[in-house]
């Protein structure tokens, strides 16, 4: 038996049929529909017969369509208020998460239910929770005025934030939480020794440390932002109007509303190239792809 | 390396949004019939008690089994046309005649009855013409009516129309006035549940009937834009905006649905007076409050607009909803039996039971005998009489419009668009 370790210290790298589960895989639900994507956003297709080639018109209908262009800005209105909200609420949690205390670990578990619910029961939860009548709105009128929160522009993005911000902290925090753990003790003993206290500790030992994790969520958040989906399509169905009508529910609308599977293969493609060019950006201006240690000298 | 990696996901994150789509075309969903049962598909609702009850009763004489399958009811259109074309299309489906099917005959998938009702001459006879013709296209019938006739109507709570002194308004001036009256009352005078949008395009279709007949929408759909800048179609947008901005839907409509039961909730709990919807209301209030539906929930037709081109008559609406069948179905004999059941006692008295109104021949001697003969007289005589009923915008124009018309009646609302802006939001909807 020849164990793996040994067979890279041969020279013998594992052979390429290790590789071909995850290439399949990979090909089969990623590659080829991304390829039928881009050909069917070449062409005019109700869903019904077959798809007739239509040439760019599904591009240039779309490079005109103000809803279109409107729909980005709001995608990245969203993604961008969402990072702005979860990042710090998330790394506050994680760290406050890490510490050995028993209380923290039950109090923990209780803040991580969201992340186990569907985005859908979320949405339908929320809805019923901010209903202008019956629901919360009704009995703290001081804080909510009439209600109308879902038909408003900045209500239904507020909205729209705050339901993903309270579904998808937890899964931040987890992840801050875990890096925050595997920051050295001795690294806190050193600064309390230099007299440092908590809050200084934490602006410069524990956030330089979390550099790399926080980068890992930002991109996580960028992405999954941009994809946002489920609570659109509970919470506001894209409107009032086409206020909250972002990318990805603009897509839908087209594809399964109204049946031009051509149109809606058209913004999913420009989705799959607007949200690899962010992560590409994010990931070059953090300087992420060097993944630079923060442990050097230790 | 890393940023190759990184692409890499990036690539796997929008593919798999890409993958979502290109699945969904390919259908999926509900499992393919077995060899022996045949699928039905139906729009998922308080109504789905009569169908689950049919097709146990035809189980229970049959060899072949019928299957019923529901999708929530703001999903079915879309179901139904991405796995109408694949292995997992069902059957038999729910759909609403006319201009819903049209693109499945057209693409040739829809199995004509003819044949059917040659061998059983009832399976059209025993059906009202006037909705039958519904489902017939190119002169071959595509649809046996399975459910109620749907008309439109003003229902209200009569303890919160009592309280404060109104009738139900027989004309618009009424109406303006009890809108006043109700406003004074401290309550909502009419609910919307607005975060639907077809609940908000009620009002524009009825308020184009009144105004200026049905004709205008007839036109406007075989092609003749211009009728949008009439003005009979600015007499009709401006008493629209008279009345949003007599508060008479509140301020916080478009936060209300009613699919959620938020705007039945309204009018049940007497928060509010009126509630412009679709007869299913009635199923929809007995399913949530029995005790209002049976002592304070009324009902009218709508308002008469004085000097308008439209009959008080005229309505709006659903005429019914049909089964079709798909011309690939392996058990088009077992389906024939089934849709006897359409016709059957049984049906009748299953539908008159839920509230809703069945368009057979055979329906006017149950009338008496149901839960509330004095509503469902009501509407039968309302659908006999009325000299025009025009199917609902959304389902009249072709699916794509949906949403731009979804749009533009709840931007009109809510002031994002003028009267130019929704005159020119509908004359960019694409006609047949």
């Amino acid at each position: 038996m020849v164990s793996p370790a040994s067979s890279v210290q041969d020279g013998h790298r594992p052979g390429l049929g290790w590789a071909l589960p995850a290439v399949v895989f990979f090909a089969l639900f990623a590659v080829v529909p991304l390829v039928l994507v881009a050909v069917l956003s070449f062409t005019t297709w109700s869903g019904l017969g077959t798809p007739e080639f239509s040439g760019f018109d599904n591009w240039v209908t779309l490079f005109h369509d103000p809803v279109m262009i409107k729909s980005l800005w709001l995608s990245v209105l969203l993604t961008g208020l969402g990072v702005l909200v979860q990042t710090p609420l998330s790394i506050l949690l994680g760290v406050w998460a890490a510490g050995p205390q028993r209380n923290r670990a039950v109090l923990s578990a209780v803040f991580f239910v969201p992340l186990l619910l569907s985005a859908t029961a979320v949405s339908v939860l929320w809805r019923a929770l901010l209903d202008p009548n019956f629901g919360v709105p009704a009995e703290a009128a001081w804080l909510f005025g009439d209600g109308n929160l879902l038909g408003s522009r900045t209500g239904a993005v507020a909205v729209l934030v705050l339901v993903s911000t309270w579904q998808f902290t937890p899964l931040h925090a987890l992840i801050h939480q875990g890096a925050t753990r595997a920051i050295p003790a001795v690294l806190y003993q050193a600064a309390e020794i230099d007299g440092a206290g908590r809050v200084r500790q934490f602006f410069h030992i524990t956030l330089p440390q979390l550099r790399n994790s926080i980068i890992t969520s930002v991109i996580l958040m960028v992405v999954g932002g941009l994809t946002t989906f489920d609570t659109v399509l509970i919470l506001t169905q894209g409107g009032p109007g086409t206020d909250t009508t972002i990318s990805a529910y603009y897509m839908y609308q087209k594809a399964f509303k109204g049946f031009e599977f051509g149109a809606g293969a058209a913004i999913a493609l420009l989705l799959v190239l607007v949200a690899t060019a962010v992560s590409l950006v994010v990931v070059r201006v953090s300087g992420f792809d060097k993944m630079a240690g923060t442990k050097e000298g230790m | 390396m890393k940023t190759r990696a990184r692409f890499r996901r990036a690539v796997a994150g929008g593919a798999v949004l890409a993958l979502s789509l290109a699945l969904a075309a390919c259908g999926g969903g509900s499992s393919a019939g077995g060899s022996n049962e045949f699928h039905v598909l139906v729009y998922g609702d308080a109504g789905n008690r009569v169908e689950k009850q049919l097709v146990a009763t035809f189980n229970k004489t049959s060899e072949v089994k019928a299957v019923l399958d529901t999708v929530p009811g703001a999903d079915y259109q879309q179901k139904l046309q991405t796995v109408i074309n694949t292995p997992q299309a069902p059957d038999v489906f729910f759909n609403w005649g006319g201009g819903s099917i049209q693109p499945f005959v057209e693409a040739d998938l829809l199995l004509p009855l003819d044949d059917m009702i040659k061998k059983d001459p009832g399976l059209k006879a025993n059906f009202l013409p006037s909705v039958f013709e519904t489902a017939r296209v190119g002169g071959k019938s595509y649809g046996v009516p399975m459910r109620g006739t749907q008309p439109v109507l003003l229902f209200h709570n009569k303890k919160v129309l009592a309280d404060a002194g109104v009738e139900p308004p027989r004309s618009w001036d009424d109406l303006l006035a009890a809108v006043k009256e109700l406003k004074g009352a401290g309550v909502t005078p009419i609910a919307l549940g607005g975060g639907d949008k077809w609940t908000t395009m009620m009002w524009f279709e009825y308020l184009y009937d009144r105004v200026a007949g049905p004709e205008l929408f007839k036109k406007a759909l075989a092609g003749e834009k211009e009728v949008w800048e009439s003005a009979d179609s600015r007499k009709a947008l401006d008493m629209l905006r008279q009345l949003v901005d007599a508060g008479a839907f509140g301020t916080n409509y478009d936060s209300v649905k009613f699919t959620d039961g938020g705007s039945p909730a309204l009018l049940a709990s007497g928060k509010a007076g009126f509630e412009l919807m679709g007869s299913w209301a009635y199923s929809t209030q007995q399913e949530a409050d029995p005790g209002f539906a049976r002592n304070d929930l009324g009902y009218g037709t709508f308002p008469s607009v004085a000097g308008g081109k439209g009959d008080a008559a005229g309505l709006v609406g659903n005429t019914n909803n049909f089964y079709s069948v798909r011309k690939s179905t392996k058990h088009a004999e077992a389906i024939a039996e089934f849709l006897k059941l359409m016709y059957s006692d049984e049906f009748v008295e299953a539908q008159l039971a839920m509230g809703n109104l069945p368009t057979t021949t055979n329906t006017t001697k149950f009338l008496d005998s149901a839960d509330n003969p004095e509503y469902l007289r009501y509407q039968y005589d309302l659908v006999d009489k009325a000299p025009a009923f025009q199917l609902s915008w959304d389902q009249a124009y072709p699916p794509k419009n949906m949403t731009p018309i979804y749009v533009a009646v709840q931007q009109f609302f809510n002031k994002q668009l003028d009267a130019d802006g929704f005159i020119k939001a509908m004359q960019d909807l694409t006609t047949v």
